[in-house]
């Protein structure tokens, strides 16, 4: 059984490979009909199918491919002309063996799926009904041109293609006679045009015969001997070969209604050419790269803290000898961290075509379903970008092609009367820049109408009518991704249920992409979508405020700038700056995250400029420290979906720092209430005194008995009086935060930190800064008190003084307000 | 001569099967203090116990929530129990801990104020937490009495669990 389990898998995974390619012959078939080539591959992958499932007893599936492989072996022969009616039931049967598929690869058995409908369908087919109707396709049937494909101008045929004609013919009679005399019809399906093989196609036919021999004995027995199975071996419908259609083969290719080719029509698995080049490959569970992607992640971390350590050591012992040394290894160490990862990035990265093949299918479905002619080109779809990207991009761009189909192109008529082509062309590129890729989507419909897009949101209330006058075209245009919007002034089955957009807009988010939508009205409409490559290893720019850092995905950060106060308006109590031309809106990190905000008197601010999807805004910030590759950890399942935060890295010093989730701050802007411009509101909280012992003094000095005298003449006030045998003390007092210091006394000549060393060292806190520091010393020369006001002191006085003079110099330097 | 074997060996099983009866009843403890009252938790729900080190605060959550730290390359969430036991915050000393406890795969840093001892307790000292507390939303698992004093015993995994 564990055999069997294995030829199974190994039976999906094919299958599943070979139905991927399916739909894009197709839909290239429909446009060249006669291409043999393409009509052997796809019969091919029925054939494939059919054998493998009758050979693992899916009889179903056997059932429904066989009648597949019959009627794609008459076309196969130009029995039979393909044209849209026929292919819509073959692209019928295609996804009825797709869902089969999916059944057995769940389930491990076929049983449950109606296919008797399909097989009917395709028969009738075969037989050149072409007036059946098949069920869910609308048939809007182009007539037209299903005139143009059934005229045969024989005028055109040269004399060798009458003969091959008439040798055709004359073949498909033998064959049409075998049909009726044999009861099994298996040898007739098997019955190829040899003629139209080469050598190495016949070798493949015969080998192809003898295994379908084989697979179908092995089937039989497998049955016979497994009771088990219950579904018998499916009933053989007698085949019916068609009657010979009329006129064939060389056909001028006709002009379909819907006619997606690529740009570059490049013969994807070109196997009729020979097996010649064998695939250097090898099949990876995708956990083993997983995993393979988090040891770099941890080695990427490592590296960047051996770079920490080297700057530090480097500063320390400049100039000796084994410094170069470590240099050149830290050096290397780096540059093969960094190869790695690109190397193992690499593995994990998948064309997008893998993504793209799907559209031409479904443009074609769309177009007959809205009775419209759309064209789609694609570009670049070799372009690579990680396996896990590729999985999350395909949803946005059905809903985005979907919108253009459906609300983009117009029905001919009317591109017909503006003197647009009839086809409408919808344009899927796919290119790297830099660090991204960039998907585009361009259509040349009717493009958006950014005064009817405002009067919609506001007949829906999304937004309101002062807005709707502030708006700019390109925030107009943003409107489709609110929820609730749909365009379309109808509801269709196609679009405009109004859910599309936004999940297109969430699920970029979700990948740290950007939307970029331009548009003309009358000329079409273009929507960009910049999406970060990878999303385990990403550059970030870090940020700090107050003490606190935190880590912007660089893929977000548009730019950023540094202002001054004054150029932060408030507007409606939101801050905004103006920044070119454009209007930004401004919030602080610190109001976003919470942080304590203590004194920050500086004249200016950086603004990074943050963009998402379609949005914008300005994020102010204390200070850049700069670029860094940083690993994305999750902070757990204790902490997981904290807003705004979306995950942890842990930086060369060994600290831990979050990653802003720009998305989610993007949202948390819109209620935080800015308080940019504003003093922090905990040094008004500072600021308010109740009691004289409100007020807190620290005395740093070594000398027991200085500390005792300063303590006396300072007992009046009646004020907090906290104390230090020495600057460390002092500094881990300071840290512990268990009391706001108004002001310091600090003696200058102490063990293990003297007091200029402590004054430069608390000018370093935020909180402190401001703080007055006074020296107490008997130290009385200019150059140390020179050095006293280098180090940040705000008075010096030297011993011995008077408790009257101390106590004022207190007071006046912590503003001490007497009346308590 | 058979029979006195037989007897030794029947004798020698029994005290076998006694020994393993008493391993079983004996639960290990680590036991710490928060505020003024001893705790515990069972011994092999910690990871490890490490002094103090710096942390990273995370906004948008309760303050018992210090924020996360870095242990050897995770992201840990770290908890400070005084605040979690709704006791007044103070100042990490000498003796403060990290308790890094683990449930299944939750995993977080708990701030202690200082280890007591590991404890062996017979299983049949522990008694049931008081009924004065709510049952399901209780944090202690139990009290194990002692010679000199009552310990509480805590549910590791009610106090790995997210309650924001």
């Amino acid at each position: 059984m564990d055999e069997f389990e294995e030829i199974l898998q190994d039976f999906l995974i094919e299958a599943f490979e070979l139905i991927e390619q399916l739909d894009q012959d197709l839909v290239e078939l429909e446009t060249r009909p006669d291409d043999l080539d393409l009509l052997n591959r796809i019969f091919r992958v029925a054939h494939t199918i059919k054998g493998a499932s009758s050979f693992l007893n899916f009889d179903v599936l056997t059932h429904l491919t066989h009648h597949m492989e019959n009627l794609l072996n008459m076309a196969r022969h130009g029995d039979l002309v393909i044209d849209a009616n026929v292919m819509d039931v073959i692209l019928e049967s295609i996804d009825l063996m797709k869902a089969l598929l999916v059944r057995i690869r769940d389930s491990s058995s076929d049983a449950g799926v109606e296919v008797a409908g399909c097989v009917e369908r395709l028969d009738a087919v075969a037989n050149g009904e072409a007036s059946v109707v098949p069920v869910a396709v609308v048939v809007e049937p182009i007539v037209a041109i299903k005139a143009v494909e059934d005229e045969v101008d024989y005028s055109q045929l040269s004399e060798a293609e009458v003969e091959a004609e008439i040798e055709r013919l004359l073949a498909e009679k033998q064959t049409e006679a075998m049909a009726k005399r044999s009861s099994a019809q298996v040898v007739i399906e098997e019955e190829p045009d040899y003629s139209n093989m080469s050598d190495a196609e016949v070798e493949a036919e015969i080998e192809r015969l003898l295994l379908e021999k084989q697979a179908q004995d092995a089937a039989k027995r497998a049955n016979k001997s497994q009771n088990s199975t219950p579904p018998p071996p499916a009933p053989l419908a007698p085949v019916v070969v068609a009657p010979v259609p009329p006129k064939v083969e060389a056909a001028p290719p006709p002009k379909p209604a819907a006619t997606p080719r690529r740009s570059e029509p490049k013969e994807e698995g070109g196997e009729s050419k020979g097996g010649a080049t064998v695939e250097q490959t090898i099949r990876v569970d995708v956990k083993r790269l997983d995993h393979l992607m988090n040891l770099i992640g941890e080695l990427v971390l490592g590296k960047n803290r051996l770079i920490k350590i080297n700057d530090d050591v480097e500063e320390r012992y400049e100039g000796e000898a084994f410094l170069e040394e470590l240099n050149q290894v830290v050096s290397i160490v780096s540059l093969v961290t960094t190869d790695l990862q690109i190397a193992v990035m690499k593995t994990r990265m998948l064309p997008i075509g893998k993504v793209f093949n799907k559209f031409p299918r479904m443009i074609r479905d769309l177009s007959r379903e809205l009775n419209k002619k759309i064209e789609l080109e694609i570009t670049g779809e070799d372009t690579e970008l990680d396996k896990s990207i590729v999985e999350e991009i395909g949803d946005p761009l059905v809903h985005i092609i979907r919108n253009s189909c459906d609300h983009g192109v117009e029905i001919p008529q009317i591109r017909l009367d503006a003197g647009k082509e009839e086809v409408g062309t919808i344009q899927l590129k796919a290119y790297h820049e830099g660090n991204h890729i960039v998907i585009q989507i361009i259509d040349d419909g009717k493009g958006l109408d950014p005064e009817m897009l405002k009067s919609k949101a506001l007949d829906k209330g999304l937004i309101t009518e002062k807005e709707a006058d502030g708006m700019s075209d390109k925030e107009a245009f943003a409107l489709i991704f609110r929820p609730g919007f749909s365009t379309a002034a109808q509801v269709t089955s196609v679009s405009g249920r109004g859910v599309g957009m936004d999940v297109v807009k969430t699920n970029i988010e979700k990948l740290n992409g950007m939307i970029d939508i331009d548009s003309e009205v009358g000329r079409g409409t273009s929507m960009k979508l910049k999406i970060p490559l990878t999303l385990a290893i990403i550059q970030a720019l870090l940020v700090g405020v107050q003490e606190e850092y935190y880590a912007i995905p660089l893929a977000s950060v548009l730019e950023t700038v540094r202002i001054a106060k004054d150029d932060i308006y408030t507007v409606e109590s939101r801050s905004v700056m103006r920044l070119r031309d454009e209007v930004l809106s401004l919030v602080h990190i610190g109001d976003i995250f919470e942080v304590e905000r203590v004194f920050d008197n500086s004249e200016h601010a950086y603004v990074v400029v943050l963009g998402l999807a379609e949005s914008k805004i300005g994020l102010i910030v204390d200070t850049l420290i700069g670029q860094e590759e940083i690993v994305i950890k999750s902070l757990g399942e204790y902490l997981k979906g904290i807003e705004g935060i979306a995950g942890a890295t842990i930086r060369g010093d060994g600290g831990v720092t979050l990653i802003v989730d720009v998305a989610a701050l993007m949202l948390m802007a819109k209620s935080v209430k800015s308080t940019v411009g504003q003093t922090g509101s905990e040094a008004k909280k500072i600021g308010v005194k109740n009691s004289a012992s409100d007020y807190c003094v620290m005395i740093v000095d070594d000398s027991k008995t200085d500390r005792t005298i300063i303590r006396k003449s300072l007992e009046p006030l009646g004020i907090t009086i906290v104390e230090a045998v020495d600057g460390i003390e002092a500094l881990n007092i300071l840290k512990q935060g268990d009391h706001f210091f108004d002001g310091m006394l600090i003696d200058i000549e102490m063990p293990r930190m003297d007091g200029y060393t402590l004054a430069s060292e608390i000018k370093k806190y935020n909180k402190y800064k401001n703080m007055p520091l006074i020296a107490v010393t008997s130290r009385s020369g200019k150059a140390d008190r020179m050095r006293g006001v280098e180090s940040g002191m705000v008075e010096y006085i030297t011993k011995p003084y008077s408790p009257d003079y101390l106590m004022n110099v207190v007071k006046r330097n912590i503003k001490f307000t007497e009346g308590f | 001569m058979s029979e006195k074997l037989q007897q030794i060996i029947n004798r020698q099983n029994n005290a076998l099967v006694g020994n393993e009866q008493k391993v079983e009843e004996v639960i290990q403890l680590v036991g710490f203090i928060v505020g003024d009252e001893e705790f515990s938790i069972p011994i092999l729900s910690i990871q490890e116990i490490i002094k103090p080190i710096s942390w990273t605060r995370v906004p948008q959550t309760p303050a018992y929530i210090l924020g996360v730290f870095n242990l050897r390359g995770s992201v840990i969430p770290l908890i400070d129990l005084r605040a979690r036991f709704g006791l007044e915050l103070q100042k990490h000393t000498e003796e403060t801990r990290f308790i890094v406890m683990k449930n299944g795969d939750d995993v977080a840093g708990f701030v202690i104020d200082r280890l007591t001892e590991a404890i062996r307790m017979p299983k049949r000292d522990v008694g049931p937490a008081p009924d004065t507390v709510a049952e399901s939303d209780t944090m202690i698992d139990g009290v194990g009495k002692q010679a000199d004093r009552i310990v509480t015993i805590l549910k590791v995994h009610k106090l790995l669990e997210r309650n924001f």
